[in-house]
């Protein structure tokens, strides 16, 4: 088991540290070049531009999830509530990504219902921007939040709210210091999940954004297709995957095991 | 503070149909376009009349509960034995799985297969698929379950042992009880990935392993088609009524 | 599903032999009439396993390990040499295709693979300008797609050698340059263009075209073809007067196969002049094959869309692979225009 999780991590490592094969593949001069990539700028933009959007992405989607969650764990049909969740999510990704092109197109629904309806003029550019990929990073990753969270909020016990209430907390005290302490790991836990698929996403900036920006998971896709250099995308994966541990390690509290 | 909740899941949940709400919409629409001409079952004939579709479904709910149901179990044990002896590997090599970009998965996979299959004489298939899977939602399913083992009271183990118990009824009796949604709530999660999956999928899937992703892909490249929308809408359906009937089993 | 008991059902399977003459063919999704490979199996009692792939990396990617399983693919032309190189192809046995002789002018002898040793055309296109008939300027040249008056309206393919193919063609050089000073200005030209461009889109554009939400998109001549055809007075395609790229997909055998009679069969019948119509037809591709072109319905084969006459397609160059530096030059050039 151990292996099966560890071995494309190696796999990884080892050719990035290899050249790259005339057609793609790897081949054998060992090598540090394809690691230069960390003194040029562009690479480092690109980077710092995917670990803005993906933590913008987190934010919201713990944002979001959260007072779901809390809704889902008093509900009485919790697994009916939850599946209802996640069922939007079991239909192709893909799909659902059309379908939220056609809603923000500038012939889309979404505009043709306000220039019908007389408010406004010219249709809204709501494809092809920042904000569209922001939408669509959300709406893919919702689940990633709300499992986790839905694990810890559960067991949350209803009397220690019902005892921050007799001592005279308001419910927004209560929230702010009772449930959300408790639930830190699964917060933590909700965080992890979102942020690092985040990081390596390409598919929702492709086709939300219209790839006019280009994310680490889009130059990372790249090298392995069309530019067939491995190696380098091999470094670039490296590099990533160095990064969010880093993070993972940073954002634990002191001696505490982050998993 | 209730009505608020609610009323604020109402619009998540509304946000979160909109477009199957569409997509199942435009399922009935008689034209191939985005213009509305009339009611029509014509898509819905068309994606089951397409015997390669359908196997394609086959084969992804296949892979789908198979990699589920060992990721889920793989997965809850390593967060169980990482909780009561906290090791580096293990947890080092779940971080990574993590961290690790789809396409890099796909594609060390791939050449790690290609690799062992010198000796074992296998060829890419449904199985290189469903491991391919449980390599990467074990780490989810860990994840998950810790985060629940987290706010669990290990005096509750030790006690059922005090009592009599074994290692393994404690486990089963004690810890497993109060364990069990975060477990359903990871393997959803599992399923959910990989169902969905696309870029690992068609890295490692052999001829004769074609999934639901890799045709819908196919398919949506080309621009807009209904016999899309018919799929999706029948997926949430046929997953919806399952979801209704295990709801409906486990009240009863 | 008990996989163990798979696993075991498949070996046993394999090891009695096969029950049914087989071939595993691998071609790009919608590039087959419906019935070309029904009747194919039906005809020659073959069974055919049908797969399909998205983008060409991805076939590669399976097929360079030299044990993917499958016999028969259709890689594109700029790919062919590094794969002959590579030793991945099976050489053709011309005295099994009888009907190899429906080639005329280019294809009999194209620069990709001379004598077609290796591989056969299948299908062929050019990459131009797809636009709305009525805006100003129409585009009849790259140049115009600079065009600060269609800002917002134009679109490009998402696909770095198309790009550059444009920008280079611009600027007068060829689609397949390597020199780093061409690149770069090209590469220049493209982050020029960026503020005007509403996305880049491949064949997804065609629907936003008709619907009217795109001008001018720089398309392949298979989606132009479809969007006139779903919207004849409204839209239209031209190819720019500065030269084009050319594609053309081939069919080929993998040398790991080892049902090279069958697929030879295969490809034979993919050669006959019906078939080739048949197909040409469905997917509204240009076929290379002369005797089907023959067979197509007028409006088909006189479309200047798909069959622009030679005097048009002389402008047109063809792809050719790149060498190693200059692919990397290039990648790092489309990251540099991605990220500007």
């Amino acid at each position: 088991m151990l292996v099966t999780l560890a071995i494309p991590s190696a796999i990884v490592c080892l050719y990035s540290l290899l050249t790259r094969g005339a057609y793609g593949g790897v081949e054998r001069p060992w090598t540090l070049e394809n690691f230069k990539l960390l003194g040029d700028p562009l690479y480092l933009m690109i980077f710092f531009r995917s670990l803005w959007i993906a933590a913008a992405a987190t934010a919201l989607c713990i944002g979001l999830a959260f007072p779901l969650v809390l809704f889902i764990a008093r509900s009485r049909r919790k697994n009916l509530c939850l599946s209802l969740v996640i069922l939007p999510f079991w239909t192709s990704f893909l799909i659902r990504i059309y379908a939220w092109m056609f809603l923000l197109r500038d012939t889309g629904l979404i505009n043709t219902v306000l220039r019908g309806a007389g408010l406004i003029h010219d249709p809204l550019p709501l494809l092809y921007n920042d904000g569209a990929v922001l939408l669509g990073l959300v709406y893919g990753f919702l689940p990633f939040a709300v499992l986790p969270l839905y694990a810890t909020v559960e067991r949350l016990d209803p009397a220690l709210l019902e005892a921050a209430a007799d001592l005279g907390a308001k419910p927004l005290d209560a929230l702010f210091r009772v449930t959300i302490p408790l639930c830190a790991p699964g917060i933590r836990a909700a965080a992890i999940l979102t942020f690092v698929p985040c990081l390596g996403t390409y598919l929702t900036s492709d086709l939300l954004g219209g790839s006019k920006t280009i994310l680490i998971g889009n130059v990372i896709q790249n090298q392995f297709t069309a530019a067939r250099d491995w190696p380098f995308g091999a470094a670039l994966s490296v590099v990533l995957m160095m990064l969010a541990l880093v993070l993972m390690f940073a954002a634990r509290r002191h001696g505490e095991e982050l998993v | 503070m209730k009505r608020g909740l609610a009323l604020y899941a109402i619009a998540v949940y509304a946000f979160l149909h909109l477009p199957l709400l569409i997509l199942a919409l435009f399922s009935f629409n008689a034209s191939k376009f985005t213009l509305w001409e009339g009611f029509s079952l014509r898509w819905y004939r068309a994606a089951l009349a397409d015997a390669d579709l359908v196997q394609s479904a086959i084969n992804s709910l296949i892979i789908a509960i198979s990699a589920t149901a060992l990721a889920t179990t793989i997965g809850t044990l390593a967060a169980y034995a990482l909780w009561k002896r906290s090791s580096t590997w293990l947890a080092g090599s779940l971080y990574l799985s993590l961290v690790t970009p789809e396409i890099v998965t796909g594609v060390s996979l791939l050449a790690f297969f290609q690799w062992a299959f010198r000796f074992l004489h296998w060829k890419l298939g449904m199985h290189t698929v469903i491991l391919a899977h449980v390599a990467f939602s074990v780490a989810y399913v860990a994840v998950v379950v810790m985060a629940r083992l987290r706010t669990f009271d290990p005096a509750l183990e030790e006690a059922a042992l005090d009592l009599g118990a074994d290692e393994f009824g404690a486990f089963r009796r004690v810890t497993l009880p109060y364990l069990w949604p975060a477990i359903a709530a990871a393997a959803m999660l599992a399923f959910t990935v990989s169902i969905d999956d696309y870029v690992i999928t068609s890295l490692v899937a052999g001829i004769d392993s074609q999934t639901l992703p890799m045709t819908i892909y196919a398919m949506a490249r080309r621009g807009v088609n209904p016999m899309l929308n018919a799929i999706s809408t029948m997926v949430v359906i046929v997953l919806g009524a399952m979801v209704l009937m295990a709801e409906r089993l486990r009240s009863s | 599903m008990n996989r163990r008991m798979f696993l075991l059902g498949a070996a046993g399977a394999a090891a009695c032999g096969k029950t049914k003459p087989r071939l595993n063919v691998y071609n790009w999704s919608d590039y087959v009439a419906p019935d070309t490979i029904p009747n194919f199996q039906r005809e020659s009692g073959l069974r055919i396993r049908y797969g399909t792939y998205e983008s060409a990396p991805e076939m590669l990617a399976k097929v360079m390990t030299g044990n993917s399983g499958w016999d028969v693919v259709f890689p594109a032309a700029e790919i062919v040499p590094p794969m002959i190189e590579m030793g991945l192809l099976q050489k053709l046995d011309h005295s099994r295709l009888p009907h190899l002789n429906v080639f005329e002018g280019i294809f009999r002898n194209p620069p990709w693979d001379p004598k077609l040793e290796y591989t056969i055309p299948y299908m062929d296109g050019a990459t131009g300008i797809l636009y709305r008939r009525g805006i100003a300027p129409e585009p009849e040249a790259w140049a115009d797609l600079w065009d600060a008056r269609l800002r917002g309206k134009i679109t490009m393919l998402d696909d770095p050698p198309e790009v550059f193919a444009a920008c280079l063609k611009r600027l007068g050089d060829s689609i397949n340059s390597g020199v780093p000073d061409q690149l770069r200005g090209a590469a220049r030209l493209a982050m020029a263009q960026k503020p005007l461009l509403r996305a880049y889109l491949n064949a997804e554009v065609r629907d936003q075209v008709i619907a009217g939400d795109v001008w001018a998109a720089q398309a392949w001549a298979v989606t132009a073809g479809q969007a006139i055809a779903a919207a004849p007075d409204r839209l239209a395609y031209s190819l720019p007067r500065e030269g084009f790229a050319r594609y053309c997909d081939t069919v080929a055998i993998l040398r790991e196969s080892r049902r090279g009679d069958e697929a030879h069969r295969f490809i034979d019948y993919l050669l006959r002049p019906e078939v080739g119509a048949s197909i040409a037809q469905a997917t509204q591709t240009a076929t290379p094959n002369a005797a089907a072109q023959r067979l197509l319905p007028a409006a088909m084969r006189e479309n200047p869309v798909l069959y622009p006459g030679e005097e048009v397609l002389a402008r047109g160059e063809w792809f050719a692979a790149q060498t190693a530096a200059s692919q990397k030059l290039r990648d790092r050039l489309w990251t540099e225009i991605k990220s500007a």
